[in-house]
Parts: structure tokens; C-alpha cells; sequence
């Protein structure tokens, strides 16, 4: 008989948890991607590569920053992610301790649920008592509200995560231009609106960027191989 | 805390954190372009090549769009017919999820399972990744020693004597990593008896089920009666196949826990790259001729490194499965932290301490067989006059 029970009850902390939103997607493939990844396939990238991330692909991330946001990252602070779904729970699992609140300028139920899963409360509306420990943005959000969410982080002390993934646009805007900003902010991003399946993601940035690293490696070790030089080949192609 | 003035603080500064410090000594190795690795658990050997095969005909065909966050059913059913046939497990695809490589599969069977506080009972010396996954959740240690006399076999009346109102579950690695220790079939009834007795759940880590030498076999503690409802099973295909690099696993446990699992990893990494759910699909389904070889080659390998440790007088106990040599370095008086850094920094040989697996074993070193037997053979030699010089000394 399939067993269906688990004998002992499950954490409390998955209780509530959404049903996952398994999502269609697979836009056409390009030929640029399709040749990168049969050329490391035959290279024998099969095996772990360096726990943050092939470097080729880490130094496209820092170009990338450097030319949308102009802001200055060393390769050295980027790490590679399986999509950006791991770069956000990696973030907020390291960045919010457990009894602080995020804050978001919108309501988003992604993350509203990552802080179900890590413990921790999440408002879109912060009020002064709340122990605000991230501040959660996202290029898509209100110019005001991002203005006001970044003056509480200063107050407060907070992390800033800069989440790039749900908006591919063009945005020269980015919190870590404020050189008092920049060790408390972690830019994290993705490749995902066009290799959705091959879970790409990548975060960057802060003074925390060795740790969050470290905790990456605990989750997943690395990221797929083949993956990340496939994203090479997305990147060359545009 | 380590103070030792030969090693270099840099690594004095993780040598309590047994992960970083592995992460470390590979950092140090990766300056030297003539060092032999005998660290790191990936295996040298080539993927075999329907499974990449089966991978270039996936892109050519596009189908690389997003999975499901549990897998790909194909693969899950493919899993569970594996499970069934091979391993005795009473499952169907819906008790399998596929994780982004064993690791994530451990990492979200302890979310799913740990309210703060709860303890896991975890054999020692182990991989401390256990450990992060544990704490992670909130969860706590409780160690169980298993020693060399007994052939690093785990001993069911210290696992009970461990049990208290706060043990929620039992950890059982077999083959072992790092000691290659497996848990015998007479040890595992013993503790599935146990694990009912005090309702306990019971994880077992089978990554290394391919891999036992001198006639031992594995033996699934879920095939036994009354483990349906207590028994996860974490496995993956990075060691079996030689396929580190597409980070896939699975785990199998009652319908309710895989479902609470898929919930978490939607939250956490999304689903496993479906280019490398095809890679497990082809190697699932697909000849076992390089899977046979591979088995042919570490037994090969195992023999030669036992025969190189015997020419050096150091201890080990054989192993019986996986990929390691687990030797006790202790005739040198060297801590094994330093001893290390020495056969690295003189030698050129990369081998981690076997305070890596655990803050107990010092006089522990763990030898990887994955280099060719030339090489090997070459980290033999480099190692000989240096344990022989060291031990003189002390």
C-alpha cells in the first residue's frame, strides 16, 4: 500500500504555506543558448563548478549592474543562484532575524510567504513600532513608496534587498548608489524570462554577501552547470 | 578552538566550522596547478554518455520550459519503479519529489520536519551539511558515536540510549560518508524496531547505495514493515552517475510530507533545472554498462589506496561502501587539521582533516579514490616521506 501518512506531525511552520503555483512556461529557445549549452555539455561541465557560480557568468552579472544601475561590484561578491526563487529565500532567511518584520512597498505574496516559511512577519505597511529588519523593493514598485521604504532602512538600520528579477526593463535607479546604502544592500536578479526551466538567478552585493554565499552553498552547493553556461550564451546573444 | 601557530590563521579562523574549513583547503589547493585532490566528493570519472545524449536531444527539442515544482512525473514514476524494484519501498510517484541534488533534499526534508527544538539523533563523525540543515530548521543535534572496532557500523542500543521526549527522528547514512561505514541489515531491523517503539521517523541518506565492496550489500531500512509511515528516503544521481554539475535528487516519504516538501521548495529553489530531471530520466532508464564500470574502477582505486595506507602504517578500517578512506592519523601526533595543511603545502595532495566531519576527530584523515590510479598511486608517494617525517618528529 502507498504510504500516505507521515507517522509524527509535520513543523508548524509549513502549516498555511500556499499551494505551489506550478507555472507554465517555455519560451522559444534561442540558438545562442542552445549552442552554449551543447558546448559545455561537450566540454564536460557535468560536474560542480565553483561553489559561487562559474566567473564568466558572475563578471556578466557585474557588467550588467554596471551598465542598468551604475554601480561597482566585483565578481567576487556575485553569487549564482538556482533562479531568483533561491537568491530571495536565501536573502531573506540570512538578512531577517526571526522576531523583526519585512517591509515591502507592495503587497507581495512571494515573499509573504518566504516569511511565513522563515518566521517572520511582512507588512506592506510598516508602522513605527514594527522592528523592521529588510526593507524589500523592486524596480515595478511606486517611486514615493521606494523613496519612503529606503529612508526607513536608513533609520532603521535595515537590509535592502533590490529585487531585479520581476522587472527586466532598463532602470538606471538603484539604491546602492547611495554610498551609504551600498554595504546594506543586496541586488538579486535572474535569467529566467528567458531560460525559465534552467534555474538561473544570481545575488550581489552588501557586506553580507560571503555569508549569503556560504548559506547558498548549505541549500543547493552549486548551481546547475550546464544552466549557467547556457545563460553565457543568452547573454552573448544580446 | 585550534591555536596551533603552523597553521595559517586563515584557516585556523573555520577550522571549527567543518564546512568552510573543507571550502578552505580547496581554496589553498586551487593555488597550486600540480596538487592531487583527494577532497572533495566528485567523483573524476566522465558522465556517462546517453545521459548526455539524452540532454542535447531535450534542448534540441526544447523541452527545457519550466517543471513542476515536484518534478517531472516521468522522472518521479521512473524513481519510484527504481524504489520498488531495487529497494523493496512500497511507493508510487506520488510519494517522490525531485530536488535540486541531494543536498536541497536534506535541507527541505529538515524544514519540513523540525519545529525549533526538536532533536535529530545523527551518527558521528557524518558530512556537516546534516548539521546546517538541522540548525537551519531550528532543530538540534544529538551525535551517536560509531567507532573504527565496529567497522563504523551503528550500534541500535546507543541509538535507543540517545532517545529522549524531544527526538523526532534518526539519521541513518549508509554507505557512510566520510568513514564508508555501511549500517548492517541485522543493525537497521534492529533500529526500525526502535523507531516504531518510540515513534521516531527514521531519514535515510542512500546516496552512496551503488558503491559497496567485498560482497556487502545495501539494504533500504524503508523496505521494512511498519516504515511506511516513518521512513524518508534522500538519494540522488551525482555520485551514481557521475553527474555532480546537474544538481538532481529525490526524495521519497508518505504522500502528506512529499506534498508539505513541494510547498517549501516552491518557496525556497523552484523545481530542479528540467534539462537535468532529463539527464536522471536518461540515466534511470537508460544502460547501466558505465554504472557497472564506475563500480569496477573505485573498487580498483580502493584497493590501491588501502594498499598505500598499509605501506604508511597508517590505521583505517576497510571500507565497505562509498568513496573514502577514513584513516587515523593519530601515530603521526599531528592534530589532523595541520597534518593536512602539511600534506598540501609539502606534498601537493589535497585531503580533508577529519576534523571536517566532526570536532571529535582529529586524529582522523578522509581519503577520496577520486583520481585515477596513476594519481593515486603519485599521492602515495608524495605522502610517504612526509607522514613517515612527521611521525619520526613526534
Amino acid at each position: 500500500m502507498t504510504p500516505q501518512t507521515l507517522a509524527r506531525p509535520l513543523a508548524a511552520r509549513v502549516a498555511g504555506l500556499p499551494e505551489p503555483e506550478d507555472r507554465e512556461a517555455n519560451p522559444p529557445l534561442s540558438p545562442a543558448v542552445a549552442r552554449a549549452a551543447e558546448a559545455a555539455l561537450a566540454a564536460g561541465h557535468t560536474h560542480y563548478t565553483d561553489r559561487p557560480g562559474v566567473l564568466p557568468l558572475r563578471r556578466r552579472v557585474v557588467e550588467t549592474l554596471g551598465r542598468r544601475c551604475a554601480i561597482e561590484l566585483s565578481a567576487d561578491e556575485v553569487t549564482i543562484t538556482c533562479g531568483s526563487t533561491e537568491a530571495r529565500f536565501v536573502a531573506l532567511k540570512q538578512l531577517a532575524r526571526r522576531g523583526t518584520t519585512i517591509a515591502c512597498a507592495a503587497s507581495s505574496p512571494s515573499v509573504a510567504a518566504v516569511a511565513r516559511l522563515i518566521e517572520v512577519d511582512c507588512t506592506a505597511y510598516p508602522d513605527q513600532s514594527d522592528p523592521v529588519s529588510v526593507v524589500y523593493l523592486t524596480p515595478a514598485d511606486e517611486p514615493d513608496r521606494i523613496q519612503a521604504l529606503l529612508e526607513l532602512a536608513a533609520r532603521a538600520e535595515a537590509w535592502i534587498i533590490w529585487d531585479m528579477s520581476v522587472d527586466a526593463a532598463e532602470n538606471c535607479f538603484h539604491p546602492a548608489q547611495n554610498p551609504g546604502l551600498a554595504p546594506r544592500t543586496v541586488t538579486i536578479g535572474s535569467f529566467s524570462a528567458f531560460l525559465p526551466g534552467w534555474r538561473v538567478g544570481w545575488m550581489a552585493g552588501s557586506q553580507m554577501a560571503n555569508k549569503l554565499r556560504a548559506f547558498k552553498q548549505s541549500v543547493t552547493i552549486c548551481s546547475t552547470s550546464v544552466s549557467q553556461w547556457a545563460a553565457l550564451g543568452l547573454e552573448e546573444e544580446a | 578552538m585550534i591555536t596551533n601557530p603552523n597553521i595559517p590563521p586563515d584557516v585556523r579562523a573555520v577550522a571549527a566550522d567543518g564546512t568552510q574549513l573543507r571550502y578552505k583547503l580547496m581554496e589553498l589547493s586551487a593555488q597550486y596547478p600540480d596538487a592531487i585532490a583527494l577532497g572533495r566528493g566528485d567523483p573524476d570519472l566522465a558522465t556517462p554518455a546517453h545521459i548526455i545524449a539524452a540532454v542535447n536531444e531535450a534542448v534540441r527539442q526544447q523541452r527545457t520550459g519550466l517543471s513542476l515544482v515536484a518534478g517531472l512525473p516521468e522522472l518521479r514514476q521512473a524513481v519510484a519503479l527504481k524504489l520498488r524494484q531495487e529497494n523493496g519501498l512500497p511507493v508510487t510517484g506520488d510519494n517522490v519529489i525531485i530536488t535540486t541534488g541531494g543536498q536541497e533534499g536534506l535541507f527541505l526534508i529538515m524544514q519540513t520536519l523540525l519545529d525549533p527544538g526538536d532533536e535529530v539523533l545523527v551518527p558521528d563523525p557524518r558530512y556537516t551539511s546534516y548539521d546546517e540543515a538541522i540548525e537551519s530548521a531550528g532543530g538540534k543535534i544529538v551525535l551517536i558515536p560509531t567507532d573504527h572496532d565496529d567497522a563504523f557500523n551503528l550500534r541500535p542500543e546507543v541509538v535507543e540510549a540517545a532517545i529522549t521526549p524531544r527526538t523526532k527522528a534518526v539519521l541513518i547514512i549508509t554507505p557512510s560518508n566520510p568513514t564508508g561505514g555501511i549500517v548492517t541489515e541485522d543493525r537497521l531491523r534492529a533500529i526500525a524496531e526502535i523507531a516504531v517503539k518510540h515513534n521516531l521517523i527514521v531519514i535515510a541518506d542512500e546516496i552512496y547505495e551503488k558503491f559497496v565492496y567485498d560482497g556487502w550489500r545495501h539494504f533500504s531500512i524503508g523496505s521494512l514493515p511498519g516504515m511506511e509511515e516513518r521512513a524518508i528516503t534522500l538519494n540522488g544521481f551525482s555520485k551514481t552517475y557521475a553527474m555532480t554539475g546537474f544538481r538532481v535528487g529525490f526524495v521519497a516519504a508518505p504522500v502528506n510530507f512529499i506534498q508539505a516538501m513541494t510547498k517549501v521548495k516552491a518557496l525556497t529553489t523552484g523545481p530542479a533545472a528540467t534539462i537535468s530531471q532529463y539527464a536522471a530520466l536518461a540515466a534511470l532508464t537508460g544502460p547501466q554498462e558505465p554504472l557497472h564500470e564506475f563500480q569496477r574502477i573505485y573498487a580498483e582505486r580502493r584497493q590501491i589506496m588501502m594498499e598505500g595506507l598499509r605501506a604508511m602504517q597508517l590505521d583505517f578500517s576497510e571500507p565497505r561502501g562509498a568513496f573514502f578512506l577514513w584513516t587515523n592519523s593519530a601515530s603521526t601526533g599531528i592534530h589532523a587539521t595541520e597534518l593536512s595543511y602539511l600534506l598540501l603545502k609539502e606534498g601537493r595532495v589535497l585531503i580533508f582533516p577529519g576534523t571536517g566531519f566532526g570536532e571529535n576527530w582529529a586524529g582522523y584523515l578522509r581519503i577520496s579514490i577520486l583520481q585515477s590510479t596513476e594519481l593515486l598511486r603519485e599521492a602515495i608517494e608524495r605522502m610517504k616521506p612526509i607522514i613517515a617525517r612527521y611521525r619520526a618528529a613526534h
